[in-house]
């Protein structure tokens, strides 16, 4: 079991990270939910060891990470969100060389290395120099970095970020695969249909603290049963403001120029009569959507701001 | 130690991969002293095609042309007289220079009338007739001395040398030789530069010295000699900029984000500097062993193979101290190579590198020993081409080795505290 206790840092006035407890149970897909500048590389930093946290613990089968790191870090694999290769080398060398560090030798390192190359689909161009791949073939490579010592457990940061969809969906089929193999997986990240798609438990972060944790089905109750209006167009905020102030169980959940969202307050009758006063008025909306209650809603609840903020 | 070596034997993998800044800084000292060696020591000096033009054909202008085709100036002027196509062949850029001798040259210089030696230089050419003019230059000087210093006695030979008569009496001939010899006599002081020597030889001296001086010159001609002067000056500048570009490594990989990809697996701040620094000194010790075989090639004494060997460590680990002391104040790569370049050539122009400080101004003469550059380039110097040993150049590993081990410490300490505490990041 991976264990956080009391997780803190703090950056001059910034407190990156606020007293932070959880714990990710053998084999399970965990999952850091937040906006950029939440606080989850900060942590993830502190998990594998390289930034030595303000306080709190971190403990990997009741071993403290910082009494014995070499111990625990053996059996950590870190995927960091930033592609970290040897460009002039191979695949096949990238992979020797980390595999090695982690004690790999001989025909077990072989082995590790075929095995490793075969899951991320790298197998026919493993001899080739690094810098001559594409940019989704350098993030699974980066992903079988931290994959060739067959880790306990896997911490990956927002390994998806900036790539096309097409490696998007083959990353996270490789985590799913790792996940199925038994390994167990901390997953960062800011996209809600991964954390949705991908995880057992999610942790909600924002300005350095958890905000709500649990499984999608116990977040989407805490959400409760208010759906969601977004309506875009050319409008100020202060006249939206206004029209939606008119209508009493409806909650204005954010506003900015040509966008907002409202919550119906749970009952159908309060969703028509938004609607109602929001085509009865005069604004220029060139687009509507009414979503059932989510993790971007729940997010909504707890900060006032839409995740992809 | 099974990990430091995998970890060094990747990062000569990755410098294997891509060489070209490390072996330009290799070829840097072999081209820099070979130049150097075949412009001041080596080869032939190129000559300067000279078409004269004599209209005079009397007894100066004919003494003009003997002097510039005799042996001394021979080495630098190939002398042809020509008749009136001088002209057109130079238009044709077939030679440096047409001198013309004027018609009654000799004539007008006895009787002292003004007269003057023309040049016509060869418009595509630069360099050989500017050497031309200023040799002719220098000619004009001192006939026109000669005329004045040797008014007397010119006047007195006139006749015979103008005219056809050939009877002189021995008297004339006695009394012209000794106004020629008081004229000279009065005139050396200002024709001749005041030169005192001394000079002490026993018999059969010179000739074993002339014979010891004809072997070494067989033995070792001035073009090696000149490569030994320059080679390890630069040699040692050389390193340290393959131990600069081996510790940059280090931060290349802070950037690239494999630093702290490392110490996020099971590998310590400290076995990572080891492991740099181990690689540094892999680097540049190949790099010296390449060197050493260019400097062997043109040394011609036995060396002192242990106070080499000594020398070179020394140096490596001044070498690696010191990359590790710019690039752990630096914190950045940018910041450290520029900070690296401008330390290293003052320090190598100060301590001799390229040129030997004796020739410079007595404040560089007095900061150099606080260059490393000085403390290698001079032992090295010694060890090849003096001939020295190992006492000879134990002050300079001395300073080497402890500069070496401070600079390392304080390095570690920065890089320790600016780069791998933070993650490497």
């Amino acid at each position: 079991m991976f264990q956080v206790e009391n997780l803190s840092k703090r950056y001059g006035d910034l407190q990156a990270v606020d007293r932070i407890s959880f714990q990710v149970r053998a084999g399970e897909v965990y999952g850091l939910l937040g906006p950029n500048g939440a606080g989850k590389t900060t942590t993830l930093s502190m998990l594998s060891g390289v930034l030595k946290p303000d306080n709190g613990r971190i403990l990997f089968d009741d071993i403290d990470l910082h009494a014995d790191p070499v111990k625990v870090k053996q059996q950590l694999g870190v995927v960091p969100q930033e592609t970290a290769l040897y460009e002039d080398l191979s695949a096949r060398e990238n992979l020797k060389f980390w595999g090695g560090l982690y004690g790999l030798r001989g025909s077990d390192l072989d082995q590790a290395i075929g095995k490793t190359l075969d899951r991320v689909g790298l197998t026919a161009r493993a001899k080739d120099a690094v810098k001559k791949y594409s940019g989704g073939m350098k993030r699974r490579l980066n992903l079988a970095l931290g994959l060739i010592h067959e880790p306990r457990l896997v911490l990956l940061d927002e390994p998806t970020v900036g790539i096309d969809p097409q490696a998007r969906v083959n990353i996270l089929d490789v985590v799913r695969d790792v996940a199925k193999s038994g390994t167990t997986v901390l997953y960062t990240t800011h996209y809600l249909e991964e954390a949705e798609s991908l995880c057992d438990r999610i942790a909600i972060m924002d300005h350095g603290r958890i905000l709500a944790e649990g499984s999608l089905d116990e977040l989407k109750k805490q959400a409760g049963e208010e759906e969601t209006v977004t309506i875009e167009g050319n409008f100020e905020a202060e006249a939206v403001k206004a029209k939606i102030e008119e209508v009493s169980s409806v909650r204005l959940l954010s506003v900015e120029q040509g966008r907002a969202v409202i919550s119906t307050g749970g009952s159908g009758e309060g969703a028509v009569k938004l609607l109602e006063r929001l085509f009865g008025a005069d604004l220029p909306m060139h687009g509507i959507s009414i979503r059932p209650p989510s993790l971007n809603s729940l997010f909504l609840n707890l900060t006032g701001r839409e995740l992809r903020d | 130690m099974r990990t430091l070596i995998l970890m060094v034997r990747k990062d000569l993998l990755r410098k294997a991969r891509a060489p070209l800044g490390l072996l330009v800084v290799l070829a840097f000292p072999i081209m820099f002293s070979a130049i150097i060696s075949l412009a001041f020591g080596g080869g032939s000096s190129p000559q300067v095609y000279l078409l004269v033009e004599n209209l005079d054909d009397n007894l100066l202008g004919n003494a003009l042309i003997s002097a510039m085709s005799s042996d001394q100036m021979g080495e630098y002027f190939d002398v042809e007289v020509v008749g009136e196509e001088g002209r057109s062949r130079i238009e044709d850029g077939d030679a440096s220079a047409l001198l013309q001798i004027p018609e009654n040259f000799t004539e007008d210089i006895i009787e002292g009338k003004p007269c003057s030696l023309s040049l016509l230089r060869n418009p595509a050419q630069g360099i050989m007739p500017e050497i031309a003019e200023q040799v002719s230059l220098v000619l004009t000087e001192v006939l026109d001395g000669a005329s004045h210093v040797l008014r007397e006695p010119l006047e007195a030979i006139s006749p015979y040398v103008l005219g056809d008569s050939l009877d002189m009496s021995a008297a004339l001939v006695s009394d012209v030789s000794v106004t020629i010899f008081e004229a000279m006599e009065g005139a050396e002081a200002y024709v001749f530069p005041p030169v005192i020597t001394f000079a002490s030889k026993t018999v059969g001296e010179e000739e074993a010295k002339d014979a010891e001086e004809e072997e070494h010159d067989n033995d070792s001609p001035a073009i090696f000699q000149i490569f030994l002067y320059v080679f390890p000056g630069i040699s040692v500048y050389a390193l340290f900029l393959v131990g600069d570009l081996a510790m940059r490594d280090l931060l290349v990989e802070s950037e690239a984000g494999t630093l702290r990809r490392q110490i996020q697996g099971p590998i310590s701040p400290g076995r990572l500097l080891v492991s740099k620094a181990a690689f540094s000194s892999t680097v540049a010790l190949i790099s010296l062993l390449i060197l050493t075989l260019f400097g062997w090639i043109a040394a011609d004494a036995p060396i002192d193979l242990l106070a080499y060997v000594l020398l070179s460590l020394a140096l490596i680990l001044a070498v690696v101290g010191s990359a590790a002391a710019i690039y752990g104040a630096a914190g950045k790569q940018q910041r450290g190579a520029v900070i690296s370049s401008i330390v290293y050539l003052f320090l190598a122009f100060a301590g001799g590198s390229f040129f030997g400080i004796d020739g410079m101004p007595g404040i560089v003469r007095y900061i150099a020993p606080i260059s490393p550059f000085y403390w290698g380039s001079n032992a090295y110097r010694a060890l090849l081409g003096q001939g020295a040993t190992l006492t000879d150049i134990m002050p300079s590993i001395g300073v080497l080795a402890a500069l070496g081990l401070v600079l390392l410490f304080l390095g570690s300490f920065l890089l320790n505290r600016n780069l791998l505490r933070g993650g490497g990041a």
